[in-house]
């Protein structure tokens, strides 16, 4: 091979890594046990849902979550009434998404579940459903078109309820903000919205707050440290970093707002890593990791996203549109997600998206995971006593109640 | 020539000695005129950002967590140097470092309590799995080595796959979580007040050190003369043995001037009885492990790639394929040995990660490769084969952590790093390629 050649060639390997890493790596990893769904409803078959034949395009399941608890949510419910249950898994690409979108169609879809790998590039696929009168359920993450129904947990109301939790331990002080990948509008927009709602900038106005890591003057962009692809490893160097700096400037860190798991273990690693002790810190997924921490005392909250619960909602609602009913008037059957999780309204609500559309929506209600409702994530079946407990000392009056 | 490129070029065409402007008298050192360079640009970096900071930024604390978050991309670029000095590329070392951390997860907190009926309380557990650990680097390695060099797919192809297909293992491997909860022991590789060998130790190392400098020249010296080589002068060896004993006791000063944490100092103090005195008590944390086996990595590397057979014929190779194949090289066992070397190197600094973390992640070394080949190539390595060097990759990777640690340090974001570190690459190869022509 000519020098001239291979020196080419190095761009080039770039560009595809790039390209590799591009879409999985701006995601926040969600982990949990893979674990068969036990709590499904098993209702006779009734009428109209019978042969109603329910398709879900994953775009990936590379996150743990998707296979592990989201799908046997939708099957569950979609199977328990007498329907059927076909899926697709797009590995990340968009390209596979709509192929995979028309492969469900001709195999006689009657209602779609779309989790998009991005919300305008699924586009001609739901124009190939809207033309043939199939509707579409936005699981999870958005879809920019008129039509669809956006079935979601409120991600603002996760930032809130970080927020909510950590302000309330630490109500002032100095705070470390750790935030998510810069492209993704989870970690720039909607968690720091909410952590606003719950007046984390109204206490840095009023100086009863001192964010210790901000990057320049404007309020959100600048405030905290970005992590690229939501990397655990990166959030470790970002936070020895600035543990680093605040002992050189005498500097105490008194509560650390982590956006999710990923970055909150990276945290944690950091600060032992440093022998800091462990001030209030949050983090949201319910990774097994990080619930585990929680009951070891080194993360103060984990905001868990019940996805059994998103997926059973998702599966009588696209059962509900199976029979004909008008998504504008959908309503929820009362006691079919958990009262902690549901929505405020169990009809349809309006949603404004931010590419200015107007859907149908149920948005649904993380749930705050702190020391003393462990218990909840293990009813759920969500972790494992084992895992949730590892290298808890049982004995000591200090264990949290759940693993006792 | 290239194949002599990792040793002074002055070596071979002794000075003129007439000539008495400044550039005479360094060459007369024949110290390497790109590493000093890098030497002096990293203080320049490093000044920087103490400005920058105000004034905070160069305490020695913040200097050892910067080594420490250079230490597995350092340990990996040293066998990266071999790799594309041997003009092949290795764009897997990201996700062997994530399937070897995953392993030692895996085997510690599962595996071995489970079915091999190792408790945590067994002798040299991590001692094991760290084994088990290197061996599957070693074999990964191996394997598309063996694919390169015996049945000729391209290095770029085999390790794109390798890159692609190793991620997608650790899914597997893992059931898609994190795990987390290593031996203590283990956790020592990774740093820490605790990972660290002690200031006792550490003043040893200075003086081993200082020794090995002194008598390395002596050794030196004594060969050329009795091969009749040109010899330096006195006050150049003078100023090497200065210069050299100076850096190692400055890094022993600055490894000592790191205390351990006033919590768990305290706590020790209490666990031994020990009074705590006025103003605190300071025990110095010495060189963290991470940063030993750095130096250890280098020094070893760099004596295979100087002075081992294989080294050599890994830069004849780089230097013209043709020509070493004519020889009489065994060029196919060769290019295998460099990807079996960076395989047990991405498994070292597999370990450093884990035990870091107390654990392993899905995402762990996703893109090493690409500060690995950066620090590779601002350390002087290149892409046309036959030039390289282990201590410029060391260098590279502490240059490029020192740029992302010092901009992370000031509050610029990972957007701002990276314009500044993919700038910093382009300018550090395009110094290369103008001082090549300019013809040394």
């Amino acid at each position: 091979m000519s020098l001239n050649r291979r020196a080419a060639i190095l761009p080039a390997a770039l560009l595809i890594i790039a390209a590799c890493g591009g879409p999985g790596a701006t995601q926040a990893p969600t982990q949990g046990p893979t674990q068969a769904a036990t709590d499904a409803p098993t209702t006779a078959p009734t009428g109209a849902t019978a042969d109603c034949t329910v398709a879900v395009s994953w775009n990936n399941f590379q996150q743990p979550r998707w296979a592990a608890h989201d799908q046997p949510g939708i099957k569950d419910t979609v199977e328990a009434a007498g329907g059927t249950y076909i899926d697709a898994d797009a590995d990340l690409s968009n390209e596979q998404q709509i192929t995979d979108v028309d492969t469900l169609i001709s195999r006689g879809a009657d209602v779609l579940i779309l989790l998009a790998q991005d919300t305008t590039a699924i586009l001609p696929a739901v124009d190939t459903a809207n033309q043939e009168g199939i509707p579409i359920i936005a699981y999870d993450r958005l879809i920019e078109d008129p039509e669809v129904l956006y079935i979601t947990f409120d991600n603002v109301a996760v930032g809130r309820a970080e927020a909510e939790a950590i302000l309330e331990a630490v109500p002032e002080g100095n705070y470390v903000l750790i935030k998510g990948d810069p492209g993704d509008p989870n970690a720039s927009t909607f968690l720091p919205q909410g952590w606003d709602e719950a007046g984390l900038k109204a206490k840095v106005d009023a100086g009863e707050i001192t964010i210790l890591n901000m990057s320049g003057d404007n309020w959100p962009e600048d405030a905290g440290t970005y992590t690229a692809a939501w990397a655990t490893e990166t959030a470790q160097d970002n936070m020895e970093t600035i543990i680093d700096r605040a002992v050189a400037e005498d500097n105490t860190i008194d509560a650390i707002l982590a956006e999710n798991d990923s970055t909150a273990i990276g945290v944690v690693a950091a600060l032992e890593a440093k022998s800091y002790g462990f001030p209030p810190l949050s983090g949201q997924d319910g990774d097994p990791a990080n619930l585990n921490n929680v009951a070891l005392g080194k993360q103060y909250v984990d905001v868990w996203k019940n996805a059994r619960e998103l997926g059973k909602a998702a599966g009588a609602a696209a059962l509900a549109l199976c029979e004909g009913q008008d998504m504008a008037s959908l309503t929820m059957e009362e006691g079919l997600v958990d009262p902690s999780v549901a929505p405020d309204s169990l009809t349809a609500q309006d949603f404004e998206t931010p590419g200015g559309n107007t859907v149908k929506s149920f948005i649904l209600k993380p749930t705050p995971i702190t020391r003393e409702n462990l218990d909840l994530v293990l009813e759920g079946g969500w972790v494992t006593k084992d895992q949730l407990c590892q290298g808890v000392d049982t004995a000591s009056a200090e264990a949290p109640e759940a693993c006792k | 020539m290239t194949n002599l490129a990792d040793a002074p070029p002055q070596a071979v065409s002794a000075p003129p000695r007439q000539r008495r402007s400044f550039r005479d008298l360094v060459l007369q050192t024949e110290i390497n005129f790109r590493l000093f360079g890098m030497l002096v640009a990293l203080a320049v970096i490093l000044l920087v950002f103490h400005v920058w900071s105000g004034g905070t930024f160069l305490r020695p604390e913040n200097m050892l967590s910067l080594a420490v978050q250079a230490s597995g991309i350092a340990v990996i670029s040293t066998g990266m140097v071999l790799v594309i000095v041997s003009r092949n590329i290795d764009l897997s070392v990201g996700s062997i470092v994530g399937i070897v951390a995953m392993t030692y997860a895996v085997l510690m907190t599962d595996v071995m309590p489970g079915l091999l009926g190792m408790a945590g309380d067994f002798p040299f557990r991590w001692l094991i799995a760290l084994g088990l650990g290197m061996g599957l680097g070693l074999a990964v390695g191996a394997l598309q080595g063996f694919i390169i060099a015996y049945i000729g797919v391209p290095s770029f192809i085999v390790t794109l796959g390798g890159l692609l297909s190793i991620r997608g293992a650790i899914w597997y491997f893992s059931r898609g979580a994190a795990v987390s909860g290593l031996d203590e022991d283990f956790q020592l590789i990774g740093g820490g007040a605790e990972g660290s060998i002690g200031g006792t130790a550490t003043w040893v190392v200075a003086v081993l050190g200082s020794a090995a400098i002194l008598a390395l020249l002596y050794y030196n010296r004594r060969q050329r003369r009795r091969y009749g080589f040109p010899l330096r002068p006195i006050w150049a060896e003078t100023l090497l043995a200065s210069l050299g004993v100076l850096f190692v006791w400055g890094l022993a000063w600055v490894a000592n001037r790191n205390f351990w944490p006033r919590g768990l100092a305290e706590a020790y103090a209490r666990a031994n009885n020990i009074p705590i005195p006025e103003g605190g008590l300071l025990i110095p944390a010495g060189l963290p492990y991470p940063v030993v086996i750095v130096i250890a990595v280098a020094l070893l590397m760099t004596w295979i790639a100087t002075r081992r057979r294989f080294g050599r014929y890994v830069y004849a190779y780089g230097g013209n394929p043709e020509a070493a194949e004519l020889a009489g090289i065994n060029t196919r066992w060769t290019i295998m040995k460099t990807f079996m070397l960076i395989g047990i190197l991405c498994a070292i600094a597999g370990a450093i990660a884990a035990a870091r973390l107390n654990g392993a992640t899905l995402d762990i070394g996703v893109s090493y490769e690409l500060y690995v080949i950066a620090a590779a190539v601002v350390g002087g390595t290149s892409f046309a084969g036959g030039i390289g060097t282990i201590p410029g990759a060391v260098l590279g990777a502490f240059v490029m952590q020192a740029i992302a640690y010092g901009l992370s340090y000031v509050g610029v974001n990972s957007p701002g790093q990276n314009v500044v570190a993919g700038i910093v690459l382009i300018l550090a190869v395009g110094f290369d390629a103008w001082n090549r022509r300019r013809g040394t």
